[in-house]
């Protein structure tokens, strides 16, 4: 796969070149692409001057970071413990159902993406659904086309 | 120096050496999976426990990975006592849960009479401990084509993007220090096999053997400026070589005196 990589520059020019900017790299080469392409970590390692299975090794470490294209709206399902209470695995099993996607897959389209999450912080509004950035709750099972189509 | 105590002998030691060193110094066997004299320590494996105690600890005592506790004056180390038998028992049963087709788990749990784990056994795992030596000696040559890979349960040892690593030279540095052989080659046919790369190997121009790759020799040269000749003949033939040589020396001198 070939992605468009003049963007890496850009983001290079942002830091100092050392091993110590990886992470700040990679999180905004993950937000200007919203997964890490191959070829930029490729990039990342030779501008950079770190070895490459560094590079991959923080990579995947985080969850934050992906090496798969996620789609353009990513449904994060809240199933930490307050969520998983009030019906969150009931809440994923029908977006799922809805997408015909398991929880960390993506669409063909590459219009949706299904995550499960731990816990974001937002008991009191349990269930918890964030799509984008955006926090969604008390979620129930029938509002599933809101967050599909919510912005 | 320092003095301290270890199973009742008093030994000396280096300011913050560590105790392993001393310990394996005095030819005391304490079973250690992930430690390496050429990296920096990890206390990955855990199996290097002992126990700790200094006479104004008041029978106070601690369990420490004796591979990063640094040695110093006045403290006492019992590397057989019956507690840290019993951690060494629970990590050997944990490890014989993950691993339970491992020669060499097998053989370590024996050694402390594990013979079946108390805990439920992984069924379709592999014999990689993730002790991560690998990676830390692949490290240490210069090369980091190996790094560990994700986390938690997935975590594992592979080259990046899980591709024939583009910086491994086939020094077979990595498999040959494994603790439980998990990295696999093959040699075959004039080819070394690793990491789904592979790799020409060279001939030794004596008697034809197999040596090291010709990428980790080329390597060995810019880097060490080593002659790449010194590589084109293995190291019995070197010898041979080397007896040859020496009769001809003598030889010579014997002329020269006569």
């Amino acid at each position: 796969m070939n992605h468009d990589l003049s963007k890496l520059p850009g983001i290079f020019d942002r830091y100092p070149k050392h091993q110590q900017s990886l992470i700040a790299v990679l999180q905004d080469i993950q937000k200007e692409y919203q997964f890490l392409p191959c070829e930029a970590l490729e990039e990342t390692a030779r501008v950079l001057d770190v070895p490459l299975s560094k590079v991959f090794s923080v990579s995947t470490f985080y969850n934050a970071f992906s090496l798969h294209p996620r789609g353009e709206k990513v449904l994060r399902v809240c199933v930490g413990t307050t969520c998983h209470i009030r019906g969150a695995a009931q809440i994923q099993e029908q977006l799922e159902s809805q997408l015909n996607i398991k929880a960390g897959e993506t669409t063909p389209d590459l219009k949706f993406t299904i995550e499960t999450v731990g816990c974001v912080g937002a008991c009191a509004k349990a269930p918890v659904v964030i799509v984008n950035e955006r926090y969604y709750g008390p979620v129930k099972v029938s509002d599933y086309k809101k967050l599909l189509r919510g912005k | 120096m320092v003095n301290l105590t270890i199973n009742g002998k008093v030994v000396q030691a280096e300011e913050g050496e560590v105790l392993l060193s001393v310990i394996r110094r005095e030819k005391i066997d304490v079973p250690a999976l992930c430690h390496h004299e050429a990296v920096e320590a990890f206390g990955a494996c855990r199996l290097c426990v002992v126990e700790i105690t200094r006479q104004e600890w008041d029978g106070w005592c601690d369990y420490v990975t004796s591979c990063l506790y640094p040695a110093s004056d006045g403290l006492i180390v019992n590397t057989h006592a019956a507690k840290v038998n019993d951690l060494r028992k629970t990590i050997v049963d944990l490890f014989l849960a993950r691993h339970p087709k491992c020669p060499e788990i097998i053989e370590l749990a024996a050694e402390y009479g594990v013979y079946s784990t108390t805990y439920q056994t992984v069924v379709d795992g592999d014999n990689c401990i993730l002790c991560g030596l690998c990676t830390r000696i692949c490290d240490r040559m210069g090369f980091h084509a190996i790094s560990t890979v994700g986390r938690g349960h997935g975590k594992e040892v592979s080259p990046p993007l899980h591709k024939a690593p583009p910086d491994c030279t086939g020094c077979l540095a990595c498999a040959q220090n494994c603790p439980t052989s998990f990295i696999e080659y093959s040699a075959a046919k004039g080819f070394l096999t690793i990491w789904d790369k592979k790799f020409e190997l060279l001939k030794c121009s004596g008697c034809g053997k197999e040596t090291i790759t010709k990428v980790f020799a080329e390597h060995l040269c810019q880097e060490r400026k080593i002659p790449f000749e010194y590589f084109q003949i293995c190291d019995e033939c070197h010898r041979k070589q080397l007896a040859a040589t020496m009769g001809e020396i003598t030889s010579w001198d014997r002329e020269a005196a006569s």
